[in-house]
């Protein structure tokens, strides 16, 4: 104990030995407030926390830096669940002494985890609204948040108490008693729960009559709690008996509804589906045959046209081919030049090399009229023109005495043709030229006469039939300028 | 019979954390000691005078 005036330590005597006032009355609060502090202190002990609360809040009155005094009172504040009434208490504490002083542990407890504060907020929070809710008469919202925050907090006395309020006005008394029974546990002479408690056993107390006087002996409830909330099913309400028949008839119903609804909804759904699958698959099918007949269709213009081309080709090949499959014009061509090698070994005036050259010039003319010698390969075309010019001379002499002859007799017709062939065996020869020409004239056919006349007068222009010739070219030429 | 308006008045809504600090604030912290210093001086001041 130190001297309010100086600070120095005090002696038995009633006055500071340092400064000399008058400490009497001082040392007398300072004895009171260590009184009170011990009274509180023994209080606590018992659980009296109501009890502690008081005498501790007034050792601090008397001292109010009655260190012990105000950590043990924060402390029965916080075994009560009033947590910030004893942060504060702790606080001040901590201000009156920074040192060595115990309210820095429990500030610390508190503040160490993050979440045992902002439960210890929740928790108040729940309270508050439970409050309020009680205020605006939602009794039973009040008791669900009530009870979450016993959940987070069960030595929240002041929560019990108004829990056990709740349930003795919807006159729950078995439920109140159990809360009324927690909150005496913790504080055992709290002239609140002490006056519920009367209150609820007097309810709960047999009457005159030997009844208990429960006010309502059957809840009107059912009420259970799942996780945090607390579900409420009214009792009076019951699911309707049913008998077995009953029960039995309405599967029947409901499977009869059942089956309905599969046929008119369901069925002709599925019906429509299988159809436009179906129908998809015939556009299908329907495409690929359509595909399938245009290739057909080009496969078979294919095969005609190759048809085509092999009677073409077969045509020519039998034009090339006799009936033993030899080339025909080839081997004619061949004899022809057999024949031809045959007549150069007889003289030039026998009549062998005469017959050879004509039997040669048969088969020439056979081959020419069987074959387009410019489609022939070159081999052949080279023989055929080697036998021709071989065998043309005497040929174009051969074939002027035979024509010249019909020339004469005025037979024209059948001296041009023949006389047309001397001139082809050798064009150099002039005097089919005349005979021919003149016979051209015979039949009427002018221009070929005048180029052959005119041919016959540029090869022999100074024979004698050279004059009549230019006569016949002057005349024609007349004819053909009118 | 206890009536329940009249005992719900006596509940009061607890302080939350964050009203704390303004609690502690408001506190009257005065005690008997510091009463009794504060007549001592003022006894003191009247004898002076």
């Amino acid at each position: 104990m130190f001297c309010y005036n100086c600070g120095c330590h005090l002696s038995e005597h009633d006055y500071c030995t340092s400064c000399g006032a008058d400490v009497a009355l001082y040392k007398r609060i300072m004895i009171l407030s260590n009184r009170f502090y011990n009274e509180g202190l023994a209080r606590a002990g018992l659980r009296d926390l109501t009890g502690a609360v008081t005498n501790l809040r007034q050792s601090l009155k008397f001292n109010k830096n009655n260190i012990e005094a105000r950590n043990l009172l924060g402390l029965v504040y916080f075994e009560m669940g009033e947590t910030v009434a004893a942060l504060s208490e702790w606080v001040i504490s901590k201000n009156t002494r920074p040192e060595k002083n115990i309210a820095d542990d429990y500030i610390n407890m508190i503040q160490a985890s993050a979440s045992r504060l902002d439960s210890i907020n929740q928790t108040i929070k729940k309270y508050n609204q439970a409050l309020v809710y009680c205020r605006q008469d939602s009794k039973d919202l009040a008791v669900i948040q009530l009870r979450k925050v016993l959940s987070l907090n069960p030595k929240f006395i002041r929560a019990h108490q108004l829990l056990a309020l709740l349930y003795m006005d919807s006159e729950q008394w078995d439920k109140a008693k159990r809360e009324l029974v927690k909150c005496a546990d913790m504080d055992r002479n709290n002239i609140q729960t002490l006056t519920y408690m009367r209150e609820v056993d007097r309810m709960l107390a047999p009457d005159e009559t030997g009844k208990i006087s429960r006010r309502k002996e059957r809840e009107e409830a059912v009420r259970y709690q799942m996780e945090n909330e607390v579900l409420i099913q009214p009792k009076g309400v019951k699911e309707p008996r049913r008998s077995g028949v009953g029960t039995l008839l309405n599967i029947m119903l409901g499977l009869v509804i059942g089956v309905a609804v599969m046929y008119f909804l369901v069925v002709p759904s599925v019906r429509t589906n299988v159809l436009n699958q179906s129908q998809q698959k015939i556009n299908q099918i329907s495409n690929e045959s359509d595909a399938k007949n245009n290739t057909i269709a080009d496969l078979e213009n294919q095969i005609k046209e190759i048809e085509q081309e092999t009677a073409r080709l077969q045509g020519e090949l039998e034009r090339y081919a006799g009936t033993d499959g030899t080339l025909q014009s080839m081997d004619q061509l061949l004899v022809a030049a057999g024949k031809y090698v045959t007549a150069m070994q007889y003289s030039e005036t026998s009549v062998e090399r005469g017959q050879y050259f004509q039997e040669t010039a048969d088969m020439m003319d056979q081959i020419k009229d069987s074959v387009v010698l410019e489609e022939t390969s070159e081999s052949f075309q080279n023989l055929y023109q080697l036998v021709f010019d071989g065998i043309g001379p005497y040929m174009s002499v051969a074939y002027y005495e035979i024509g010249n002859p019909l020339y004469l007799a005025s037979r024209f017709e059948e001296a041009i043709p023949i006389l047309e062939k001397a001139v082809e065996y050798n064009p150099e020869n002039g005097d089919p030229y005349y005979a021919l020409g003149r016979s051209y004239d015979g039949v009427g056919r002018s221009e070929e006469a005048l180029a052959a006349l005119e041919k016959f007068v540029e090869i022999y222009p100074l024979r004698d039939r050279a004059t009549t010739a230019r006569q016949i070219i002057s005349r024609l030429k007349n004819e053909l300028a009118n | 019979m206890i009536n329940f308006e009249e005992e719900l008045k006596k509940f009061r809504p607890s302080l939350e954390v964050e009203d704390a600090e303004e609690s502690i604030y408001n506190q009257d912290l005065t005690d008997m000691a510091d009463l009794l210093v504060r007549m001592i001086q003022e006894v003191q001041e009247t004898e002076e005078q």
